[in-house]
């Protein structure tokens, strides 16, 4: 891929993941080792097209792989395209929380410094 | 959560205006985040911050300052590269707001443009975050600094 069509991917996968069926789809995929349209239909609150539509989504970006299962196809997540999403934000999340504990320990010594 | 924003907050027990010094001042900044800093806390104003040793393996960011009102809120772009116009597309926004909250601050951080980016820079970070990851190495730094503005208070 050049790179021009990598950012158009990565751009998408950002996308993918940050609706929230989709993340909760994905918890379904992940919690059951599997499942379809119908399935997964049955455990959300939106239709069975809506739920097809957001496995396209994600199947386009690689974060389920499509298997054949009689007259439906069954979706799996890719461990390996979720692992790197998921690390990479919680690596600059956890680096936040760390720096906003510095933030706070500084201000109240600083704090305590004045008042003495 | 929002995948493409992080968003952050801590309750302070200081006013305000310290907590403003802390998360704006470039003296302070270093106290939590880079190693140098060099910029002018002024909107507008563009500087760097560095990371590590930049002649092994250190990284060096540009800094540019966006909104400053003290003490209320600071926001600023940062990973374009130094001496490179900070735009939507080729950095981050940090944006800190402070409200008071009792005897102390509410302090809320969150850092967008993960999604204009796309993923390179999510991994530049993490590549940043191999220097400053957790308290191993700053609680050693912590306690002198503070005692060192404690001393200062004092003078």
């Amino acid at each position: 891929m050049t790179p021009k069509q990598m950012s158009k991917v990565d751009d998408e996968l950002w996308s993918a993941i940050g609706d929230p069926t989709r993340r909760q789809m994905l918890d379904l995929l992940l919690a059951d080792s599997g499942g379809t349209a119908t399935s997964l239909g049955q455990q959300l609150p939106v239709t069975r097209q809506a739920v097809a539509k957001h496995l396209a989504v994600l199947d386009r970006v690689g974060l389920v792989n499509a298997t054949a299962a009689g007259r439906e196809k069954r979706y799996h997540v890719d461990a390996a395209q979720l692992a790197k999403a998921a690390a990479q934000l919680a690596s600059v999340g956890s680096a936040w929380d760390a720096r906003m504990q510095r933030i706070k320990q500084l201000a109240e010594s600083m704090q305590r410094a004045q008042k003495k | 959560m929002e995948f493409a924003t992080i968003e952050r907050e801590v309750f302070v027990e200081a006013s305000p205006e310290i907590v403003f010094e802390v998360v704006s001042s470039p003296e302070h900044i270093k106290g939590w985040w880079p190693d140098e800093a060099d910029y002018e806390a002024t909107a507008g104003a563009t500087g760097t911050i560095s990371f590590g040793d930049l002649s092994d393996g250190g990284h060096i960011a540009g800094f540019t300052v966006i909104d400053v009102r003290p003490p209320h809120l600071f926001s600023f772009r940062w990973t374009q590269p130094a001496g490179v116009l900070a735009v939507e597309g080729n950095s981050l926004l940090v944006t800190f707001s402070l409200s008071p909250s009792g005897h102390g601050t509410l302090v809320k951080m969150s850092e967008t443009g993960f999604r204009e980016m796309g993923w390179e820079v999510a991994v530049l970070e993490e590549t940043y975050n191999d220097h400053i990851s957790g308290w191993d190495f700053y609680m050693p730094r912590l306690a002198p600094y503070a005692a060192g503005i404690s001393a200062k208070a004092h003078a």
